[in-house]
């Protein structure tokens, strides 16, 4: 049955006492084993000279899991839970010597180094694709997005935007007429089409304007009262049509999405993964974002040159919002420039109006009081 | 921990069958175990993570075949690359229902702010099906005498449970717990065997709840008084192991167990002040290197955080990921010796197994079932037992 022969000092010893389960049944048998060409089992109960149960070729034989000072053995030819216990250590010593692939199917030192290093090469894939193909397949697939998705994406952040401050739009008629002749003289400047954007005014005290998913608008009415001048309200709308222009937010959708889920996978179940995650996503998020931001301020203030005004009126106006952002923390994870390298860049790019005003001050005072008199 | 010692101990323990009972021996050694997750720990930053499947299953088969019932050890036969390959799947199944779950969520919102909340609980569903499913692979991976458990029943009906008596016990604050965990037990352990006997829990819900009630009343004092948390979460813990110990059901084979309700005081509090002690080396690392960087560079603390020296914080940014890691690695440790290793070894030295004859000569049936419920629990996030 094995040509297993020439094993050093290998001799027959016979008899030699061990627990046998035979894989079919939980039957625990008093066995004898004999080492003789092949490992053979044998019952003692059975007097008969023909009580063999059955053997095992060395070569066949492995190692299974067992307490110290149990050696456990199952045989690659037998039932797959078939175990031999054998408790003597002297048995136990000559058996591991005979079988010379008993420890072949362990995980070894070079399985871990390989497991490693596979987990290295791996992870070095996931961030190259975070730091290379993600914002790529974002770049690219953003403009693919078909309009009508976008929109529906929009109207479900507009929803919750509205849940979230609670009224509609602003509505008072020469306000809204003066807002929607600033915003068609950007749009028509930015050169988007007249179906690919709506905007509004929203009630809220917090200063601030954003654009949705599938171009729409919204500045809130806080920024309003704190705008000096129109140029400062129009520097700030062409800032949000270059993220229109420039799709930011299905990019933003998609690699957000993207790297997230990679980080996720990377990190899976470290302790305290979650924080890893969380820091490592706001880093690479953050800087994305700045880009983004970047790209859009360019935007305005090509926008803002080609109507004939100056930019940085828009810059001054955030200023006076935010104040020096810089000595506050960590400016990695900023999403945004700071406030004041963004006045800086916007005071470079300063030039004298050579452009009709874009509204005449009833137009202006109309817009400011878009939400009512009152204040909220 | 005086405070604690008017609480009414649950009713005594019915009379001990009058056959001899086994007892279950736990021979694992403990420095063994502790070497054993250093190094996975550590191989498993130096991996990223991915050596977790290894060294899950090096645990599993540690504590498996050092646990032996009436002089007979068990074994654990799952291979870590089961698992990698069950996560893998799990991943690729998983990655279509995000999205889906995504676009689902975005009509949801379309029609009304925040609709899309509700979602969530689909994936809790899915969960509970991960926990059922990661069990049923457990099981089929252990071996006792030659013979391996195995498990039917759905993951889906299993989950349909889970949800109804997660529902109830949302709506009664917890007090429904013992009848939710006595029910899904139920429906765990009948579908269990072990090769041809099958399982059954007898534990119910009403002496679970008359040996924990008093926990429930307590808890809204423990999150005032925090310190007094570990004790009653310790308490709980004892309390729910050996009731359910006490249920357990396979053929004619019965389990018991005299967990003292104090049992676990020792292992939370030792976690406590390890958390502690880390927490505090982690904060004094943090300050150190924070001076140091200050120092090396030469500027001011302000510059080093300032907006113009955004290079210069990446040294300090570095330390602290190391640190950081070195923290998340030793909490790792402490967490698997002590609520793994010695949980283990705590509760099996209380446990008696009552007609162990009734599995002296049975006939083994059932068959493996694959990792992917393992790897959908993995991707998840949720653990069970």
């Amino acid at each position: 049955m094995s040509d297993v022969t020439a094993v050093p000092g290998a001799e027959t010893r016979p008899g030699q006492p061990a627990i046998f389960f035979n894989g079919r049944s939980s039957r625990r048998r008093q066995v004898t084993l004999t080492l003789g060409d092949a490992l053979e089992i044998a019952d003692p109960g059975d007097v008969e000279a023909g009580a063999t149960i059955t053997r095992w070729a060395y070569d066949e034989i492995r190692r299974a899991d067992s307490p110290a000072g149990i050696l456990r053995l199952t045989a690659t030819s037998a039932p797959p839970l078939a175990r031999i216990e054998i408790r003597d250590a002297a048995v136990s010593a000559d058996l591991v010597a005979r079988c010379s692939r008993l420890d072949e199917h362990q995980t070894t030192g070079r399985g871990v180094a390989k497991i490693v290093g596979w987990s290295l090469a791996a992870a070095i894939s996931i961030v190259c694709v975070v730091l290379f193909g993600v914002p790529l397949a974002a770049d690219r697939l953003a403009p693919l997005v078909p309009k009508p998705i976008e929109r529906r994406i929009g109207d479900a952040s507009e929803v919750q935007m509205k849940t979230i401050f609670g009224r509609e739009s602003c509505s008072d008629p020469a306000g809204q007429a003066a807002f929607a002749k600033l915003v068609n003289r950007l749009r028509d400047a930015a050169g988007l089409d007249d179906d690919a954007m709506t905007a509004g005014v929203l009630p809220s005290s917090v200063p601030n304007a954003f654009a949705l998913p599938g171009g729409k608008v919204f500045v809130l009415n806080a920024l309003l009262d704190k705008a000096e001048s129109p140029d400062e309200i129009a520097g700030i709308l062409a800032h949000e049509l270059g993220h229109l222009k420039h799709h930011d937010n299905m990019r933003g959708l998609i690699y957000n999405g993207g790297t997230s889920f990679l980080i996720g996978l990377l990190f899976g179940d470290v302790t305290g993964s979650s924080a890893v995650i969380f820091a490592s996503r706001s880093l690479v998020e953050a800087s994305y974002s700045r880009e983004a931001e970047t790209n859009a301020d360019t935007f305005a203030i090509d926008i803002m040159h080609k109507l004939g005004r100056s930019p940085k009126p828009a810059a001054e106006l955030m200023f006076r919002i935010t104040g020096k952002e810089g000595g506050s923390g960590f400016t990695i994870l900023a999403s945004h420039p700071l406030t004041e390298d963004r006045l800086a860049r916007m005071t470079k790019e300063d030039r004298p109006a050579s452009g009709p005003p874009l509204l005449t001050d009833t137009e202006w005072q109309a817009l400011k009081s878009i939400c009512g008199s009152g204040k909220i | 921990m005086n405070d604690m010692q008017w609480a009414p101990v649950g009713p005594s323990e019915p009379v001990p069958p009058p056959l001899p009972s086994t007892r279950v021996d736990f021979t694992g050694n403990r420095t063994e175990f502790r070497k054993m997750v250093t190094k996975g720990a550590m191989l498993e930053l130096v991996t990223f993570g991915f050596y977790r499947f290894w060294l899950v299953t090096d645990i599993r088969r540690h504590l498996w075949s050092n646990t032996a019932i009436d002089g007979d050890a068990a074994e654990y036969t799952g291979r870590a690359k089961e698992l990698l390959v069950g996560f893998l799947v799990a991943l690729a199944i998983l990655v279509p229902i995000y999205l889906a779950y995504f676009l689902v969520g975005i009509e949801f919102e379309r029609w009304q702010g925040f609709a899309s909340t509700p979602l969530f609980i689909s994936f809790y569903a899915f969960g509970q099906f991960a926990i059922f499913r990661a069990r049923r692979y457990r099981l089929t991976r252990t071996v006792w005498r030659g013979v391996r458990f195995w498990m039917d029943g759905s993951g889906w009906a299993y989950s349909f449970r889970a949800m109804l008596w997660g529902l109830l016990v949302f709506l009664t604050l917890g007090l429904a717990l013992p009848w939710r965990e006595a029910s899904l037990e139920r429906y765990k352990m009948r579908h269990t065997y072990f090769g041809d006997l099958q399982g059954d829990f007898e534990g119910d819900g009403w002496t679970f709840f008359k040996r924990g009630w008093w926990l429930w009343l307590l808890t809204p004092i423990a999150v005032v008084i925090f310190p007094l948390a570990p004790f009653l979460y310790a308490e709980f813990k004892a309390r729910e192991w050996r009731w359910w110990l006490n249920g357990i059901r396979i053929g004619g084979v019965s389990l018991s167990s005299d967990l003292p309700h104090n049992a676990f005081y020792g292992l939370y509090w030792k976690m406590v002040g390890w958390w502690l002690l880390l927490s505090t080396l982690f904060g004094l690392y943090l300050g150190g290197a924070t001076m140091l960087v200050v120092q090396m560079s030469g500027a001011s603390a302000e510059q080093v955080f300032g907006p113009d020296h955004a290079a210069k914080s990446i040294p300090l940014l570095v330390m602290m990921v190391i640190g950081y890691f070195a923290l998340a690695l030793a909490i790792n440790i402490i967490m698997r010796v002590y609520l793994q290793r010695d949980l283990w070894a705590k509760v099996l030295e209380t446990v008696a197994v009552h007609d162990i004859g009734a599995a002296a000569d049975v006939r083994a049936s059932g068959e493996l079932a694959s990792a992917l419920g393992e790897g959908f629990a993995d991707g998840l996030d949720v653990a069970g037992f």
